[in-house]
Order: C-alpha cells, then sequence, then structure tokens
C-alpha cells in the first residue's frame, strides 16, 4: 500500500505539471494576441509597430528564449513567485494571503457541519426508512438541492437583513474572527451553503447505510449483543465510509469552487471567490491565474485524498504487489 | 458467570432451559398482515440438539430469530406467545435487557459465513467484541480468549491469524469463525441457522463435527434449523416439524424418523433418497400466509385428506399412540381417527434407508 500511495502522490505532482505547462501555453497565446492589439494600435495612432513590440515584449520578458520563458515560469511558480496584481498593487501571494481567511471562515464551519448533519441524517433516515422523518428530510435535502444558492441567500438577506433586521447586510471584514458580530453576519453564508450540500451527502449516506443496516453482518453483530448505536457507529457507518470519502470529498471540492463565488459576491465577503471576481472584471490576469490555481491545487489535492482514503478504508482492495 | 451457573442451579428439576409457548409473529406486507409463525411450541432441554425441520417458507427462521428478536420490527411483530429462557420471558424484556441474554446466554450461527463477517474489521477484532461486550476484560485478556476460541475451532496458526480480515478465509473457515464468535461468551443455547447449507459437502461434516465437539465441550444446548434430514438424523436429540407456520409433528428424532406420525412429515421423508422406495416431490405449494384456508394447513396437499380436514382450526397435537414423546397434528392421532391409515405403507421396518 505504501508503493501506491507513493505512486499515487508522484502522479499528482505530474499532473500538477501538466496544468501548469498548460496554463502557460494559454498565457503565451494571450500576450502574442495582446501584441498584436498593441502593434495595431501603434500603427494606427502613426507610430512605429516594431518599437511598441520591442517595448511590450522587454517588458513582458517576452524577448527571451522560449524554453528560458517557460522555465523561468515554472521557477517562479514553484518557489511563490506568482506575479504582481495591477488592480490592487500587490504580490498576487499577498492578495490570497488577505482573501483566504475570509474564505476559511465560513468554509470550515459549513464542511464541518455539513458532514456532521448529512450523515446523521443519513444514518437516522436509513435506520427508519418511511418514517416521518425520514420523509421530511427528504423533502429538507431536494428543497436545498434544487433551490439556487444564490437566490437563496439574496432572499435570506431580505428577509432576516432588511426586514426583520436580525443580521447585517454588509459585510464588516474589519470584525474580529471569533466574535458575536462575525458570527452573525456568517451565519447566512453558512446555512445557505449547507442546505446546498447537505442534500446529496444525506441521500448517499441513507443509500449506502440501507446497504448495510440490512446485510448480514449486522444482525451477526446484534445477536453478539452489541447496542444499537454502537452497531450504527462501527458495523454500518465504517464500511458504507468507503464510497462516502469519495463522494465527500469530489462533492465538497465541487461545491466549495463554485459556490464561493456566488455566496461570498452575494454576502459580500472579501474571500477567494471575490478576488477571482474581481481580477476578471478588471484584467488582471496574473490574480486570475493564480486564484485559478488555488481551486486546481484543491482539486488535485482532493482526488489525492480520495485515493488513498480508499486503500485505507475497504481492506479488501490489495495494492500489494502494484 | 458466576451468577449464570447460580441460575443453572437454581433452575428446577424440569424446566426446560428454552420454552416457546404459542409463539405467533406476523409481518406488515403491502397485501395486509402475513403471519409467519402461528402458534409454535417446543421446549430445549439442557445439553440437548433441537432441530426445526420444514421447507423453505415454513417459518423456521423467524421462529428462531424471535426469541431473541433479531427480526426487524416492524414490519414484523409479536402478536402473542412467550419464549421462556429458564422461566423468563424473553418477548417481554426492554432491548436493554434482551442485549444482556443475546450473545451472552442465546448465540446465533447463520446461514451463509460469506457475509455473516464485517468485511471491515479483522476477524481477531469480531471475536474480541463478542467477548467484551459481554465482559469487562481488558484487551490483551480477550485477545487470549480469543485465540483459544480459535484454535478450539480448528482455525490453524491462530496468532497469526488474528489480524486478518475475513476475506482472507475460506467459506469452512468463516464459518468455523462464526462459531467461534458465538462461543465467545460462553452461551447456554446455539441458535445455528441453516449453519451447513451455504458450504460445500466435505465442509459440512466437518463443521456439523465442529458443532457437536463444541457443544460437548461447553455443555450447551443447540437449537439448529435445517431441512437438512440427514443433518437431523447426525446431530438431533429431538425434532419438531414445521408447516406454513404451525407445527406439525414433534418428538424425538428415533421416533419421528422410525414412523413419522403426521402425512407431511411422511412425504418429507419420502423426498429423501435411498430410502427403499421410489423418490417423489410433494405436489402444490405452500398455502398463501396472508389468508390460510380454514382446517390443517396441509390438507390442500394431503393424500389422506378428509372433509374435517377442510374445517375448523389445524388440529392440536395429539399423542401418537405406542411412544414415549411424539405428538402430531393430525385427526388421524386423534380421538376419531385411526392412525393404522396412515402407517399403510409406511411401516416402521421399511423407513430404514
Amino acid at each position: 500500500m505504501r508503493w501506491y500511495v507513493a505512486r499515487r502522490l508522484l502522479w499528482a505532482i505530474v499532473a500538477t505539471f501538466v496544468i501548469l505547462s498548460i496554463t502557460w501555453a494559454l498565457l503565451y497565446v494571450t500576450e502574442q494576441q495582446a501584441l498584436t492589439s498593441i502593434q495595431f494600435q501603434a500603427a494606427v495612432s502613426g507610430g512605429d509597430a516594431e518599437a511598441a513590440r520591442a517595448a511590450y515584449e522587454q517588458q513582458r520578458g517576452l524577448d527571451r528564449p522560449l524554453w528560458r520563458q517557460y522555465t523561468d515560469y515554472m521557477t517562479n511558480m514553484a518557489t511563490f513567485n506568482w506575479g504582481y496584481s495591477t488592480s490592487r498593487g500587490q504580490p498576487v501571494t499577498a492578495a490570497i494571503a488577505d482573501a483566504l481567511p475570509y474564505t476559511m471562515m465560513y468554509s470550515v464551519p459549513w464542511t464541518i457541519l455539513t458532514v456532521a448533519l448529512g450523515l446523521s441524517i443519513g444514518l437516522y433516515s436509513a435506520t427508519h426508512q418511511y418514517s416521518r422523518f425520514d420523509y421530511a428530510a427528504t423533502f429538507v435535502a431536494f428543497f436545498g438541492y434544487a433551490i439556487p444558492n444564490f437566490w437563496f441567500g439574496i432572499v435570506l438577506l431580505v428577509v432576516f437583513g432588511v426586514h426583520l433586521d436580525m443580521v447585517p447586510i454588509v459585510f464588516d471584514p474589519d470584525a474580529p474572527v471569533f466574535s458575536l458580530a462575525n458570527a452573525r453576519q456568517l451565519v447566512l453564508p453558512v446555512f445557505v451553503l449547507t442546505t446546498g450540500s447537505i442534500a446529496s451527502l444525506t441521500r448517499y449516506t441513507r443509500a449506502e447505510a440501507l446497504e448495510y443496516v440490512e446485510a448480514t453482518f449486522t444482525k451477526t453483530a446484534k445477536a453478539k449483543g452489541v447496542s444499537e448505536r454502537r452497531i450504527l457507529l462501527l458495523h454500518v457507518l465504517r464500511p458504507a465510509a468507503v464510497p462516502l470519502s469519495t463522494i465527500l470529498v469530489a462533492d465538497l471540492l465541487g461545491l466549495f469552487i463554485a459556490s464561493s463565488y456566488l455566496v461570498e459576491v452575494v454576502f459580500g465577503i472579501p474571500g477567494l471567490g471575490q478576488l477571482s471576481f474581481k481580477a476578471i472584471q478588471n484584467q488582471d490576469t496574473p490574480l486570475v491565474l493564480a486564484t485559478t490555481l488555488v481551486g486546481v491545487f484543491i482539486a488535485v489535492i482532493g482526488n489525492l485524498l480520495q485515493d488513498v482514503a480508499y486503500t485505507v478504508l475497504d481492506p479488501r482492495i490489495d495494492y500489494g504487489d502494484r | 458467570m458466576g451468577q449464570r451457573h447460580e441460575q443453572r442451579t437454581e433452575r428446577q428439576q424440569g424446566t426446560p432451559l428454552l420454552s416457546v409457548r404459542d409463539l405467533t409473529v406476523e409481518f406488515d406486507t403491502d397485501r395486509g398482515p402475513l403471519r409467519a409463525v402461528d402458534g409454535v411450541e417446543f421446549d430445549v432441554e439442557q445439553g440437548e440438539t433441537v432441530c426445526l425441520v420444514g421447507e423453505s417458507g415454513s417459518g423456521k427462521t423467524v421462529t428462531a430469530e424471535t426469541i431473541t428478536k433479531l427480526i426487524r420490527m416492524p414490519p414484523g411483530r409479536v402478536v402473542r406467545g412467550v419464549a421462556e429462557l429458564d422461566g423468563r420471558d424473553l418477548l417481554s424484556l426492554s432491548e436493554r435487557e434482551l442485549r444482556r441474554v443475546r450473545g451472552n446466554r442465546i448465540a446465533h450461527v447463520f446461514q451463509d459465513p460469506q457475509h455473516a463477517l464485517n468485511h471491515c474489521f479483522t476477524v481477531g477484532w469480531q471475536i474480541r467484541e463478542a467477548i467484551q461486550v459481554h465482559e469487562d476484560v481488558s484487551d490483551a485478556a480477550a485477545r487470549e480468549r480469543t485465540l483459544t476460541l480459535l484454535d478450539q475451532v480448528g482455525i490453524p496458526d491462530a496468532t497469526t491469524r488474528y489480524d486478518d480480515y475475513p476475506h482472507e478465509f475460506s467459506g469452512g473457515m468463516k464459518q468455523r469463525i462464526v462459531v467461534a464468535m458465538a462461543l465467545a461468551a460462553n452461551p447456554d443455547l446455539l441458535i445455528a441457522d441453516e449453519p451447513t447449507t451455504a458450504l460445500d459437502v466435505t465442509i459440512q461434516a466437518q463443521v456439523l463435527d465442529l458443532l457437536e465437539a463444541v457443544q460437548a465441550e461447553y455443555d450447551m444446548s443447540i437449537l439448529l434449523i435445517t431441512h437438512d434430514l440427514g443433518v437431523v438424523a447426525e446431530l438431533a436429540d429431538r425434532v419438531v416439524v414445521l408447516y406454513a407456520g404451525k407445527v406439525m409433528e414433534r418428538g424425538s428424532v428415533y421416533e419421528v424418523f422410525d414412523a413419522p406420525a403426521h402425512p407431511y412429515t411422511q412425504v418429507l421423508f419420502d423426498c429423501l433418497p435411498g430410502r427403499g422406495r421410489p423418490l417423489r416431490s410433494i405436489g402444490g405449494r405452500l398455502p398463501d400466509l396472508h389468508d390460510p384456508p380454514p382446517g390443517c394447513r396441509f390438507a390442500a396437499r394431503c393424500d389422506y385428506a378428509r372433509d374435517e380436514c377442510h374445517t375448523g382450526d389445524q388440529p392440536p397435537l395429539y399423542d401418537v399412540e405406542e411412544t414415549q414423546t411424539q405428538t402430531a397434528s393430525c385427526v388421524y392421532h386423534g380421538p376419531s381417527g385411526d392412525p393404522a391409515v396412515l402407517r399403510d405403507g409406511h411401516s416402521a421396518g421399511e423407513s430404514d434407508g
């Protein structure tokens, strides 16, 4: 298994390398296009197109040989020298470091809530199949899944922020992290995200657990005198955790990347999503690149964890000789 | 454990270890209640082996799994009846009290060893759990006892196999591990539900031998559920024949094998090859348990059925003449019947295979 994990880790590095190379190629193409338009502009305004090209190329380092540009780019990436954000007037890494805590503030409680609630509601639904609770949970799950996050966020803001005045409408980035004021302004985004993500986890947990609630080995455990709770938490949840862990990682990552944009823009949270959103609006290429790469790296690491989770959780999968 | 032995000595002479009375179990289905077990009665004495015999769907498994309430409730429901262990009714116990009985005093072995063990835990862990659920012993002590158990049930090289997962064992080995797990808390009664059905023939004999050996060693009673009359002949002291949720016949294994009293038992034996009679199958099928016909459950398939067999209730279990313990739920053994009619073509001598 150690060899498998090592190989998987190596593959993650290769994948990262490939992704970075492709982004470099894309960047190169966009810069060539920008160059063409600059030459055109210079010619139209009566200047020397060749001189404009040389000035631009020197400024951007495009006069270096191609392989040199590539290796410099890769070295910069590896050393976290990710360029300078013109719209924010600070290095890209600094901009990300500023935004990351705000994203963490809602995504950490959101992830914990999703896992805790999704698993427990799913398990309870499985053991009380077709009960009133099961039907209610199914309804809530599909409601949260069907309703668009950004719309639900706006509605909640209008109701609880404007009409009931229970939460602030404008996000205050200076509120201390662990304060009541911060908790109040984070309640709605966390709630909206949780209702959206809890649905699939609840349904998957219910389906997976149902398979094992009815299994013979669960009956064996009951016949041994094991308590219902221990059966559920060990004998049912443990085998169910194998498929669930993969669903969980893929699901949460996808939601994390997609939802953070919408929720941060709606609630005005200055996190990674908003940083990326504004960078696109301001055509701040290094910042767009960096915020996109953060998402890509999270996905690569998530996939790695997912594969490793399989080997750790299911003893029947043998990687000994592969 | 000490307490349990006290209970054993307290038990009056003549009180059976397990006494099932008028056990009636229904399942709620889309077509209404289905009565899977209807008024089943039998006893299991200390140290003896009782076999529940019957074809598929006759209520054997439901009977066995209702004793410690392993059936899922709902949809299952105990309509009436008691299952007394040392005179204490298990069916009225709370879930908490039942947990102290399960595994500890009554252990189970199920039909399919492939799925009876959890694939995510080592066999050592699973046997250790069975010990530690009932006894407050250290991990090291429980491990020692687990190794002894594995050794006893014939797992070679127990120390190294302790940390192996179920998928690393063969089917026969898995069933041995399930037996070891059942023995973990030193039970008084082992309920084995078709323990050999899923195994191939050579392994079947080994597992049956194992059950006999551990029964002697642990001084347990065994309630064995099977449709295999060969297994019954090998292990049973007494036999209970079930059909469509009703007891058709009860008696010692010698009495029943020597001269099956109920027409159903008789045709059941006719289904066995090598008994000197042409092999036959039983025509028709089990009655609909949602709405069973009046009279004897077997009447529709019985060669000897008379008009009275199709009316009223299932006949009571009449004592069979010239026997010690044999009873049969058939009008021919009642006051108005003549058992000689049934004996026709089923004389004692001929039934020897």
